[in-house]
């Protein structure tokens, strides 16, 4: 035991102690802090202009004086915020929120009731135009009321040039939709601002009434804490099995392989490097969770923290670590440099894709077959089940305990493997093996 | 097999890859504190043989014991070992590393620091205790090999192709090295290829050929026999009349290697006879029976084919 120690303290200190690791260790928060305080002002288009041309045959002749004075109202920053109160209290997507308060700047081409379409379609590809050709407009002639014998209502036909943005396309919406409100507001009578503010009911925010007593309701709790516990495994199962990969391939490439063997047995060696990375990989978590939990102190949700989770990333942390880590240790024993390692490591990586795939599947609705299915089989159960049990539907425990059965089963699978391949694997050089050598060595070992 | 007094004993050891059989039926026995040369060609065997005496793999069939136990697992604290391919953790400093392996080797904590860094300066590296071993010198990184193989000062040195690609000042410093282990009371058995090397080092020799023993004798039994019919010798003034010895009734041929000259004599010649003759001719500052050197025995081993027919010979048989 006290060799297998030694190996340990040699892969924790010899990791842990460089720059690279801090580096990698706060690079991770670092990005995390930088898309949250610089992303809006990085990505936002508030911004963006949307300028044109918008072409409208009005077929009904009483919707173009609308849109002429939507497009000019756009022009003024005051009607466009309450445009934008207006869209929020209907509940519009941040897309159509972020196209809407872009400015417009659009320019009105009336065209006649009775013009050929077809003709007026040629408009919209015109050669060299002196400002872009946004938007062919065709309004039904039953837009604003409708025709008789029917209650419906008409809307308009829309047509755009290719590779038009789709910010441009729901500014254009935006106006026409206006417009057109405008119109049967104006030929029913009816004051249009007060029709506006009939329509607002503002969106409130819900108090979450718990044993421990009232808060208000963090939006999205039930997907943020799902996805971060997920986050948190993967990332510890990948720092660990990264590392245990490019040491045990550095290891055999600069050939201190064996020299180690001459000292230790191949178990002795992979339990030491299982348990180094085990330490250095739990280092990094906690340091993770430590970021976390000051951020919950910080926005006073400590309390939503259940500890019970923390207990079953824990158990599921272990299961993933050993089916992973030591698969991904046995590629790094068998490859004789990093290229090959990374193609063997094609089909497991694949398998780690899918938890990214899933989890918002998974956390839409976690009693789901798909869900369920996820959540047993290895080497994946330990990310599905994680999922499930963060979610706002919890499996029952009989299915927790079952999924942990099948992991530890699954772990103990893997170290039977990886062992056998890495007995044969770290004496090897020469020729990259494949898949079915590996699988030659597992029968053979 | 008694196995009191003897370092390694191998019993019909067998281990093939594939349709290959790197090592067939191979028997060994090696006594404690003694000083064994494993000699034979590229792919012989040799490398795989050491590994399975360091349990790094493992024989198919046979028995194996190594310092009276049954696996070299057992013993690894008792044995240093160099391999062939060896290589340093590149990052880590020299004398933590050398320290590490130590600990590996079962060596305590207490005074393993003092010890380290007296080996350093024992061979001669004083002042590279704190730098890394990517630093060092390709010489150097050899000589720190070295060193972690005999740090813990074990009961059994084995040493797969230590002299590849030292120097001659790390090759000189490597044979006092062996011997010094030797002379502590280790047991050593090396690898190799450098025949002058083996012959002046070794006590014993045992040769393997494709995958089978062909020689397992010691060294001054091997070397024992002359040849009655060649002569070797040194000219007095670096001169040879060539045509004059040629000429000689007992001499069916002459050629020089290496500062001395070999003469080839005819069948049924007495070789007391010839050497007169010769001198009569030459004066010599040296002139004997041509002496029978490992390489020529190597060579006459694993040049022929009749070298893979898989029963040990003697010296004198394999001559």
């Amino acid at each position: 035991m006290n060799k297998v120690w030694q190996i340990a303290r040699r892969e924790f200190v010899a990791t842990v102690f460089t720059k690279g690791f801090l580096i990698g260790l706060l690079i991770v928060p670092l990005i995390g802090v930088v898309l949250v305080t610089l992303g809006p002002r990085l990505f936002g288009d508030r911004e963006r202009t949307v300028e044109g041309e918008i072409a409208v045959i009005d077929s009904t002749g009483v919707v173009l004086p609308h849109v002429r004075s939507v497009i000019s109202a756009r022009r003024s920053p005051m009607a466009v915020t309450e445009l934008l109160e207006r869209a929020r209290a209907g509940d519009a997507s941040d897309m159509v929120l972020n196209a809407l308060g872009a400015a417009t700047r659009l320019t009105l081409v009336e065209r006649p009731a009775g013009a050929d379409v077809e003709q007026e379609k040629l408009w919209i590809n015109e050669p060299m135009p002196a400002a872009p050709h946004l938007a062919l407009i065709v309004v039904h002639a039953n837009a604003v009321e409708p025709t008789p014998g029917s209650s419906n209502l008409g809307s308009y036909d829309l047509y755009v040039p290719s590779r038009l943005d789709n910010r441009v396309e729901i500014a254009v919406q935006g106006v026409m939709r206006e417009a057109i409100i405008d119109a049967r507001a104006d030929v029913r009578d009816l004051n249009r601002t007060e029709l506006s503010l009939i329509m607002q009911v503002p969106r409130v925010r819900s108090t979450t009434v718990g044993a421990d007593g009232e808060r208000n309701t963090v939006f999205g709790l039930n997907i943020i804490i799902p996805a971060a516990f997920m986050g948190l495994l993967i990332m510890g199962v990948m720092f660990a099995g990264q590392g245990m990969l490019t040491t045990t391939v550095e290891e055999k490439s600069n050939r201190v392989i064996e020299v180690l063997l001459s000292a230790v047995s191949p178990m002795q060696l992979m339990g030491g490097k299982l348990l180094g990375h085990m330490g250095i990989s739990l280092l990094a978590m906690s340091l993770y969770f430590a970021f976390g939990l000051v951020a919950l102190t910080a926005f006073s949700l400590f309390g939503l923290l259940d500890v019970k989770l923390i207990f079953y990333l824990l158990i599921f942390y272990f299961i993933a670590f050993f089916t992973i880590g030591s698969l991904m240790m046995a590629i790094g024993s068998a490859a004789n440099e990093m290229r090959e390692a990374q193609q063997l490591l094609m089909p497991l990586m694949l398998a780690m894709m899918l938890p990214w795939i899933l989890w918002w599947p998974i956390v839409q609705n976690p009693s789901s077959t798909l869900a369920v299915v996820v959540s047993f089989v290895p080497p994946i159960n330990s990310f599905g089940m994680l999922l499930r049990i963060a979610s706002a539907e919890p499996p029952p425990a009989w299915q927790v305990w079952l999924s942990i059965g099948f992991g530890v089963a699954g772990a103990f699978g893997a170290l039977w493997v990886a062992a056998k391949i890495f007995r044969i694997g770290i004496l090897m050089f020469g020729k990259a093996p494949d898949m079915k050598t590996l699988a030659a060595w597992v029968r053979a070992a | 097999m008694a196995s009191t007094g003897t370092a390694i004993e191998l019993q019909a050891v067998t281990k093939t890859f594939g349709s290959l059989t790197a090592v067939d039926r191979l028997d060994l026995t090696i006594a404690r504190g003694a000083l064994y040369g494993f000699i034979g060609p590229n792919g012989a065997g040799k490398t795989t043989a050491i590994r399975m005496i360091m349990s790094i793999l493992l024989p198919d069939s046979g028995r194996l014991r190594v310092l009276g136990l049954p696996s070299a697992l057992e013993a690894k604290d008792r044995i240093g070992y160099l391999p062939e391919e060896r290589g340093l953790y590149r990052k880590m400093k020299v004398a933590p590393y050398l320290m590490f392996i130590a600990k590996l080797k079962g060596v305590a904590e207490r005074g393993l620091k003092e010890r380290v860094h007296s080996a350093i300066e024992r061979i001669g590296l004083k002042g590279v205790e704190g730098k890394r071993c990517e630093e060092l010198s390709k010489g150097m990184s050899q000589k720190i090999q070295i060193l972690a193989a005999i740090v813990h000062e074990p009961d059994l040195l084995i040493l797969d192709e230590p002299f590849s690609g030292l120097d001659p000042v790390s090759t000189r410093l490597l044979k006092d090295l062996i011997l010094a282990e030797h002379r502590r009371g280790a047991t050593v058995l090396f690898s190799t290829h450098v025949m002058p090397q083996a012959e002046e080092i070794c006590e014993h020799v045992v040769m393997i050929h494709r995958g089978h023993k062909v020689l397992d004798d010691p060294v001054r039994a091997i070397l024992r026999p002359h040849d009655s019919r060649a002569l070797t010798f040194e000219p007095l003034d670096g001169h040879v009349d060539l045509g004059a010895l040629n000429a000689l009734p007992e001499v069916a041929g002459c050629i020089g290697a290496n500062g001395h000259y070999e003469i080839a004599l005819r069948d049924g010649v007495n070789a007391t006879a010839a050497m007169r003759s010769v001198l009569g001719v030459v004066p010599a500052s040296r002139i004997e029976l041509k002496r029978r050197s490992l390489e020529d025995v190597f060579v006459s081993i694993a040049g022929t084919e009749g070298g893979s027919s898989g029963a040990a010979t003697s010296g004198k048989a394999a001559a």
